[in-house]
């Protein structure tokens, strides 16, 4: 005789380690003997540490005073952040004229415009937008911080930037509002949407053009005031090598693996041991090489500042760490998937980007915001060799006068910065990793 | 490749390759070859003759003539003998050789004991010791490692007490002392006999291998395991320990001893040493930390189930079964960690400390030019030291795949 019940048996109810707090506690912190007493130990320890911070810190410390010897009279052992607060402005901008701080701020808000729609849902053509953005925005933002003189070729650059600053805000908007392109809203508002694809180029390109005209002839009525590279510093200045090192390091890095992966030994030879080369030094080397050697290599007469040394030299050591995070990425995808782009008849440069570099992409990405956030720590190197990185303008303040001495507070105040930065992109890569992945196991 | 129309497939007529010049694979690669060759080779003329050409007209000499000439100038911290306005350029390169690699291997064994600690405490059971972990690596990995060691330089090791007032490690005796011109210890000194000890250390070494080749081999035939540790230890100690009683206890100890304004005798680190090796350790520790963890990690959960099911101990499974198969997950990311600690000891010339690329990237060449020669020479050293850590990988790497998979 079977016993069959009619009714479902009740879900007993959680063990309490699993839903308590006391629980819990029990399980992952008092677990054992041993246990209990590393616990009690350690939070010892996170008091001590916790209390001593926040007295040095924060609540002795002084926020507003005129020089060290001040800061000193009214707490002996709080931190002195006033000379941190005083120089704040040298350690975001460096030497930069003060009335002409607002190009460097509008600069990083085109970068944010720019850059803004490859977050934004529905909007189309992303690929298109970052391209412009590494090719079209570092002319802009270069001439707003450096100024002077437009050259044919810079008022050229200036003015195709602009156009296309212009037309990727619209795109947009147009994109998040109805989730067409600016080319189809065009060609709607001008009633030619049903014109064959001829014609639609043809006033597609009118357009621009008129548009790069009437740019053209209106950036010619306004130039801004030239500022030489050595009064750039700062945070500043940090952003602007290391953007510049990453932005090329893609490029870059990506000639040299396929060079590396390249079938022609000349090309292979070549390629690796000028990676090899640059990922076996220091790059501190690396940028004494630039300053001391690029002044032989260049012919008489021409001089290069040592800004452009320093980015060139950054530049070549960049792209060749991310020759091997690229090469490694094209080794992921697996060999079956060129061999069914030849099947169906596709070149060499068509396997590679279409098939091979989109795959291979996706899995370098956390090694390439790892590169970059390695980039942008490596380059407080250039305070070395003199320039007044942020961290030449934090080691400045202690050899001003009022701040003699002062050491401690600006390191620290530089390392919460770094780490802010560096944080947030390393969380923003895993989240970017996760939302990307196709993978199937969770 | 020439690739026929398909018109001619359906008759089975295998379509004679063509050779068209411009399309040909063979043609093609030749050229692309030639090209790029010729570009390299003009790009290097074309830097060569501007070489040449402006060191002829800024009336430089080049070549390694240079290495013979005295130095004018001194380093606060050698470890062969020198001589400011006698020893040569040649010995400046010497010196920043051995500091480099001295603060390197010091830094690097520091690095891998603490890496693991961390590594291992990050996947501890206790919540707060894996979370304390966590938030260590996320700290120091997300600094700038120039900070860090500039804040221990200036922040900490250069604001000591000084002299008069240094502080002792030692607890009393006042023969480990600190002080802002750096860390002073006794030096050991040995005597005339100090040398059969050493014979005994070899000795007793090589019977401990002995012994575990012995052991290992019975637990094979008989089943029966032997106690390890505590007869290599007693071994390792008891002997060496004898003979130097024996002998006469034959060690003197130099003593760092307090003469005037400053400490004479014993062995002194002095800050900038101090900084660079605190601020190397613990900066790489946390990265290797991670390389750690994730080894750990990458061993299946099965591993150590099946592990605990046939009877092993705690310890037994971390180190029979999960340390083997995490290690060659392990030791790669280690190994090219090592050499980061190389080349970022080069960071030393931040706070002077007398490494190759302080005292001869930098000073030599700011007083005897020739940069070519000693940015070539650097590198060069750099390139050297890296190609043999890596060779190190590439041996230990065939040593894995050997093993299985």
């Amino acid at each position: 005789m079977g016993i069959v019940k009619s009714e479902k048996t009740p879900a007993r109810a959680a063990p309490l380690s699993e839903t308590t707090i006391i629980g819990w506690m029990s399980k992952n912190l008092f677990s054992s003997w041993f246990n209990a007493i590393l616990t009690i130990v350690t939070l010892y320890i996170i008091y001590i540490t916790v209390k001593d911070l926040w007295i040095w810190g924060i609540s002795d410390a002084v926020w507003v005073a005129e020089n060290r010897r001040e800061c000193f009279s009214i707490s002996i052992d709080g931190a002195c952040w006033a000379g941190v607060i005083t120089w704040m402005d040298n350690i975001f901008y460096g030497r930069y004229p003060r009335e002409e701080l607002w190009r460097i701020n509008l600069g990083l808000i085109l970068l944010i415009v720019w850059m803004a729609p490859l977050w934004l849902p529905r909007v189309k053509a992303k690929v298109l937008i970052g391209v412009t953005t590494v090719f079209l925005y570092p002319f802009l933002a270069g001439y707003l911080f450096a100024g002077g003189d437009k050259g044919i070729f810079m008022q050229v650059m200036i003015s195709a930037a602009i156009v296309c600053l212009i037309g990727n805000t619209l795109h947009s908007i147009i994109g998040v509002t109805s989730g067409s392109s600016l080319d189809d809203f065009l060609l709607r508002k001008l009633g030619k949407q049903d014109a064959p694809e001829k014609s639609q180029h043809r006033i597609l390109l009118g357009i621009l053009l008129a548009s790069f005209v009437v740019v053209y002839l209106w950036q010619m009525s306004w130039s801004v005031e030239g500022v030489s590279w050595t009064k750039w510093g700062g945070l500043f200045l940090t952003l602007v090598i290391s953007g510049i090192g990453i932005a090329s390091a893609l490029p870059g890095g990506i000639i040299l693996a396929l060079g590396r992966r390249s079938r022609l030994p000349v090309i292979r030879v070549l390629s690796t041991a000028f990676i090899e080369l640059f990922r076996s030094v220091p790059l501190i080397t690396v940028l004494f090489m630039a300053t001391t050697m690029f002044p032989l290599f260049m012919p008489e007469g021409f001089v290069l500042n040592k800004l452009v040394q320093v980015i060139i030299a950054v530049c070549l050591f960049n792209a060749c760490y991310m020759a091997e995070i690229v090469r490694g990425g094209l080794q992921s995808v697996p060999r079956g998937q060129a061999e069914g782009a030849h099947t169906i008849g596709l070149g060499y440069w068509g396997t590679m980007g279409l098939i091979i570099m989109p795959q291979a992409l996706k899995h370098m990405i956390p090694n390439i915001v790892g590169n970059s956030i390695g980039l942008l720590k490596d380059t407080t190197l250039v305070s070395i060799i003199g320039l007044f990185d942020i961290l030449g303008m934090l080691r400045s303040i202690s050899r001003d006068t009022p701040w003699l001495g002062l050491h401690k507070e600006p390191l620290i105040f530089g390392a919460i910065l770094f780490f802010l930065i560096c944080f947030a992109m390393s969380k923003y890569s895993r989240h970017l990793e996760t939302k990307l992945s196709t993978d199937h196991k969770k | 490749m020439a690739v026929s129309d398909s018109g001619k497939q359906s008759e089975h007529v295998k379509p004679k390759p063509e050779f068209d010049f411009f399309n040909d694979e063979r043609v093609r690669s030749v050229f692309y070859q030639i090209l790029t060759a010729a570009v390299v080779g003009w790009i290097g003329w074309y830097l060569f003759t501007t070489t040449a050409h402006n060191l002829e007209v800024r009336g430089m000499d080049s070549g390694f003539g240079f290495m013979g000439v005295e130095a004018g100038f001194d380093t606060d911290f050698k470890l062969i003998a020198y001589e400011a306005g006698v020893g040569t350029y040649g010995d400046i390169f010497l010196i920043g050789v051995l500091n480099t690699l001295y603060i390197s291997f010091l830094a690097i064994i520091a690095t891998t004991i603490l890496g693991f600690i961390i590594g291992v405490l990050r996947l501890s059971n206790n919540w707060l010791i894996s979370r304390v972990a966590l938030t260590y690596v996320e700290v120091f990995r997300n600094t700038p490692l120039l900070i860090q060691i500039i804040f221990w330089y200036t922040g900490i090791f250069s604001i000591l007490p000084r002299i008069k007032n240094s502080l002792d490690l030692s607890g009393g005796s006042e023969t480990v002392l600190l002080n802002n011109r750096g860390l002073y210890m006794p030096w050991p000194v040995p005597g005339d006999l100090m040398w059969m000890t050493g014979v005994a250390l070899i000795v007793a070494i090589i019977g401990v291998i002995v012994y575990r080749r012995w052991a290992h081999k019975r637990q094979d035939e008989t089943g029966q395991i032997l106690p390890m540790f505590l007869p290599s230890a007693a071994l390792i100690i008891l002997l060496p320990g004898m003979v130097y009683l024996v002998t006469g206890s034959p060690l003197g100890w130099d003593l760092p001893v307090l003469e005037g304004f400053n400490f004479v005798g014993g062995a002194t680190l002095p800050p900038a040493f101090l900084a660079l090796f605190v601020a190397l350790t613990i900066y790489h520790a946390a990265h290797l930390a991670e390389s750690v963890r994730a080894g750990i990690l990458s061993v299946s959960r099965g591993q150590s189930d099946a592990a605990m099911a046939i009877g092993l101990r705690n310890s037994k499974v971390m180190s029979l079964v999960i340390i083997p198969q995490a290690m060659p997950a392990i030791v790669p990311p280690m190994i090219s960690l090592w050499m980061n600690v190389v080349k970022n000891s080069s960071l030393a010339i931040a706070i002077g400390y007398p490494d190759l690329v302080a005292v001869f990237m930098q000073t030599s060449l700011n007083q005897a030019g020739h940069a070519i020669e000693i940015v070539g020479m650097t590198m060069a050293f750099y390139m050297f030291v890296s190609l043999t850590i890596s060779g190190l990988l590439n041996i230990y790497n065939k040593r894995v795949q050997l093993v299985g998979r």
